[in-house]
C-alpha cells in the first residue's frame, strides 16, 4: 500500500511540475498592463498602465472598442485567478515533495 | 482541499449538462469510484479504492455522434482550467490545481498512438483499448438535479483487472488490482454474484483468461470460484 501512495504522490508531484510551468506561461501570455479611464468633458479616454522595467507607464490609448475593453477587463481576471493558482500549485509541490522525501511511514 | 475539489468537480458536471454534452460522456478512472458510493450505500465501502487522484477521466463513446458544438477548454476557462498538450502527439488535457481533465474514445482495430480529433468540443482524446466494454453497460446516478453516466461496476472492475496485467510500473498494476478487488467484493455483499457472472462470461475468450490470470495472481479463490460455477 505504501509503494501505491508514493506512486500516486510521484504523479501528483509531476502534474505540478507540469502544470507550474503551464501557469505561468499563460501569465505571459496574456495582454499586459490594465485600462485607466480619464473622463474629460463628458467623453471617456483610455490609457494603458503597464510597468516598463521599474517605472509605471502611462499609455494613451483614447477611444477603445468594447471589444478591446472586454479583453483587457477578461485578462485582468484571468491574471488574478492564475496567480493564486499557481501560488496554490507551489504550495502542492513543496507539499508533494517534502512527503516524498520522508520515511515509509506516508 | 477535498471540499474544493469535489465542489470543482460538481461545477465541471453542471456546465457540461448545461452544455447539453453530459450525456454524451460516461465518467471512469477514480471519480467514477467516488460517485459509486450511493450505488455501494447498503454495503460497506471500501478505503483503498477511494483513493482518488486529480484526473477527471471523461469517455466519450461515440465521438463523431455529438450533436452539440462547444468548445470545451473556453466552457472551463474562467474556472482557472489551462489547456495543456501532453506528449509528443498533443493530448489535450485541461490542468487545474484541484482537477486533471481527460478525455478519452475506445480504440478501433489496431489502434494508434495520435489523438482522436473531437472538433464539436474542441478537444482531442486518447484512444485507448477496453473502452468498449465501460461504454457497453453502463448506470445512471442522480447527481443534483442531474444524471451522470458511470460504466457499471461490474464492468468497470473487470476491465481494471485487465488493465492492470498491461502496466508497466508495479504500484499502477497494483493500484488497479485492489481497486478492482475491492468493487467485486462490494458486489459479491450486494448480493450481485450473478450479474458478475453475467458480464464476465459476455467478455472475449482472451479477456476472461486475463481476468483469472489476475485473480489467480491476487489469490482470490472466492471470486474465481464465483466466477468459474
Amino acid at each position: 500500500m505504501v509503494g501505491v501512495i508514493k506512486g500516486v504522490l510521484k504523479e501528483e508531484l509531476h502534474n505540478s511540475l507540469r502544470m507550474k510551468k503551464e501557469y505561468e506561461q499563460a501569465l505571459k501570455n496574456l495582454p499586459q498592463g490594465c485600462l485607466a479611464v480619464r473622463k474629460i468633458r463628458g467623453h471617456k479616454y483610455y490609457y494603458l498602465v503597464k510597468r516598463i522595467d521599474k517605472k509605471v507607464k502611462y499609455i494613451y490609448k483614447g477611444k477603445i472598442s468594447e471589444e478591446e475593453k472586454k479583453k483587457y477587463s477578461e485578462a485582468k481576471e484571468l491574471r488574478v485567478k492564475y496567480r493564486k493558482l499557481l501560488s496554490q500549485v507551489k504550495k502542492q509541490i513543496r507539499f508533494l515533495r517534502s512527503s516524498l522525501r520522508g520515511k515509509e511511514a506516508i | 482541499m477535498e471540499k474544493k475539489q469535489y465542489e470543482l468537480c460538481l461545477e465541471i458536471l453542471r456546465r457540461f449538462h448545461k452544455a447539453n454534452i453530459l450525456n454524451d460522456f460516461v465518467l471512469i478512472g477514480s471519480w467514477c469510484i467516488f460517485f459509486y458510493k450511493d450505488y455501494f450505500s447498503s454495503v460497506s465501502y471500501i478505503n483503498h479504492a477511494t483513493l482518488k487522484t486529480r484526473d477527471m477521466d471523461f469517455l466519450i463513446s461515440m465521438p463523431d455522434k455529438i450533436k452539440q458544438t462547444i468548445d470545451i477548454p473556453n466552457l472551463l476557462k474562467d474556472l482557472g482550467f489551462v489547456t495543456a498538450f501532453r506528449g509528443t502527439y498533443g493530448y489535450i488535457k485541461l490542468d487545474h490545481p484541484d482537477l486533471i481533465v481527460e478525455f478519452l474514445v475506445p480504440a478501433k482495430g489496431k489502434g494508434t498512438d495520435k489523438p482522436y480529433s473531437v472538433p464539436k468540443l474542441g478537444i482531442n482524446a486518447e484512444a485507448l483499448r477496453f473502452l468498449d466494454f465501460l461504454s457497453e453497460n453502463t448506470i445512471k446516478v442522480k447527481v443534483e438535479d442531474f444524471y451522470l453516466n458511470l460504466p457499471h461496476p461490474a464492468n468497470f472492475a473487470l476491465q481494471k483487472l485487465i488493465v492492470s496485467r498491461r502496466r508497466s510500473k508495479e504500484d499502477k498494476a497494483i493500484k488497479d488490482r485492489n481497486i478492482a478487488l475491492a468493487i467485486l467484493k462490494a458486489l459479491i455483499t450486494k448480493r450481485e454474484t450473478n450479474n458478475v457472472r453475467q458480464v464476465f462470461r459476455s467478455m472475449p475468450g482472451k479477456w476472461q483468461t486475463k481476468v483469472i490470470r489476475g485473480l489467480e495472481d491476487a489469490k482470490e479463490k472466492e471470486i474465481l470460484s464465483i466466477l468459474k460455477k
